[in-house]
């Protein structure tokens, strides 16, 4: 009765909350009923093709979950928890990183000069803008990755199903769907930003010429945001195809080591290049902070900050590309002579 | 016009027809309480087929109206739902039985004049 059970599960997942439980029991007890009476040797215990083709009769989960008025959603109740916690973190970086810039702008005496209303309504201005872009990056990514999964691609299709499939889908390594989720959003967040509001990264000053941004990123780096732009495109490649296949096959695998192996070659060539940011002297000089420290040395600091960064975000890389290798080649190889022995 | 078309087209359209007249099936087998699959199989005993996707969610929507209760009997081999006729249901069964029998002998009708041309 193991089969039914999975079943059962699957359906719980696409009921809406309201009578959930009361609905999968009754399911339970009519699928129990029909067993019974398909059994054809009544005597004995069910034997499992028995249950399989009750199952199919039945009908696919959820075929069945819809008839009980599960919807189809722009965002599905086992993606909506995720879609919130994916907006708030992105919401709130992004409001942290706009108060935060602006903080420094109000410290730096040159706002004094701007008036009141004008700082304000620079702030909420650039605010606003920025939470709209990320809400909606963030709310089409996820509709995008609703409507890209298998369960849905069955559902339109109105394909048979096999009740296998459960056991199938029990033993393979799943992806993580919640975590890829969050991964497409924030690298779509990312490419939007390295390609369209690369000059907001700067420093904001007022003189008589009204707001003006300083771009901290130099020429420099522009030559890396193609290499960059194309990366993060391949992840988020690779990540739809994950969500279609719902295993990490070895296709998946080695995409993700090429992709490892693009994302190394950039970081080392951004740390041996040249300097990728510099803070401009005039900028730096209009902020007005009672600090004695030169734009250069400024510039300098920064520099072999980000070099670090680089750095460890290689070794990272080397440590995952690693542990993905063991555990799906020398550890599965194991694994298999394992089973095949017994 | 292929046969193939013909034979698609009036299965939508009798599905259309068994769609309102399950309703009335199942309400008129109900005013003795009976669990969905035995419910289920006195409607196929005696000559009406309706598949458990459809009549199990039926018979929740039709005690969301208030056209019957329900309740768990846990007396017999597994726990089972019992489903009944409301007083309220029993009025509306009434009702329809009225109705329907009119729409039988007007659309009989109009049948009998088809096959007379």
């Amino acid at each position: 009765m193991k089969l039914v059970e999975l079943y059962l599960d699957e359906i719980r997942r696409h009921l809406p909350p309201r009578n959930r439980e009361d609905i999968v029991k009754e399911i339970n007890s009519t699928l129990l009923d029909m067993i019974e009476d398909r059994n054809p040797n009544p005597s004995q215990p069910v034997d499992e093709e028995t249950v399989k083709a009750v199952l199919k009769e039945f009908g696919a989960p959820r075929d069945v979950a819809v008839q009980y008025g599960a919807k189809t959603y722009l965002i599905g109740p086992h993606m909506f928890p995720t879609y919130v916690q994916v907006l708030k973190i992105v919401l709130i970086v992004i409001a942290a990183l706009n108060i935060l810039g602006f903080v420094v702008t109000i410290l730096s005496k040159s706002s004094l000069d701007a008036g009141l209303f004008d700082t304000i309504f620079q702030i909420v201005g650039g605010l606003m803008s920025s939470l709209f872009t990320g809400f909606g990056i963030v709310t089409l990514s996820f509709a995008a990755i609703e409507w890209t999964t298998p369960e849905e691609w069955n559902i339109k299709a109105g394909e048979e199903w096999e009740p296998e499939q459960l056991i199938k889908e029990e033993h393979t390594q799943k992806v993580n769907y919640a975590g890829l989720a969050f991964e497409i959003t924030l690298t779509l967040v990312f490419i939007a930003v390295l390609n369209f509001f690369l000059d907001r990264i700067g420093i904001y000053y007022f003189d008589e010429s009204g707001w003006v941004s300083t771009p901290i990123l130099n020429q420099n780096f522009n030559r890396y945001v193609p290499w960059i732009t194309a990366y993060a495109l391949l992840d988020i490649g690779l990540n739809f195809y994950l969500l279609r296949t719902g295993v990490w096959d070895k296709f998946a695998i080695i995409g993700r080591l090429l992709i490892n192996v693009i994302k190394m070659a950039v970081n080392i060539a951004i740390i041996v290049g040249p300097a990728i940011i510099t803070v401009s002297e005039s900028a730096w000089r209009n902020l007005n902070f009672d600090i004695d420290i030169k734009a250069q040395q400024l510039t300098q600091g920064l520099n072999i900050g980000i070099d670090i960064v680089l750095g460890l975000a290689i070794f990272g890389l080397v440590v995952e590309s690693i542990k993905l290798l063991y555990t799906n080649f020398i550890k599965g190889k194991h694994a298999y002579i394992e089973i095949s022995n017994k | 016009m292929t046969d193939d078309a013909v034979g698609e087209q009036t299965q939508n359209l009798v599905q259309e027809l068994r769609r309102g007249v399950i309703v009335l099936a199942v309400l008129s087998q109900l005013d003795q309480e009976q669990y969905g699959y035995s419910l289920m199989k006195g409607l196929e005993d005696r000559g009406l087929q309706v598949d458990q996707g459809t009549l199990y969610p039926l018979l929740r929507r039709l005690e969301e109206q208030n056209l019957l209760t329900s309740d768990w009997r846990v007396d017999t081999s597994r726990p089972r739902r019992y489903y009944i006729l409301s007083d309220f249901g029993k009025k509306v069964l009434h009702e329809m039985t009225t109705e329907w029998t009119r729409i039988k002998t007007t659309v009989d009708n109009l049948l009998q004049n088809e096959k007379e041309n």
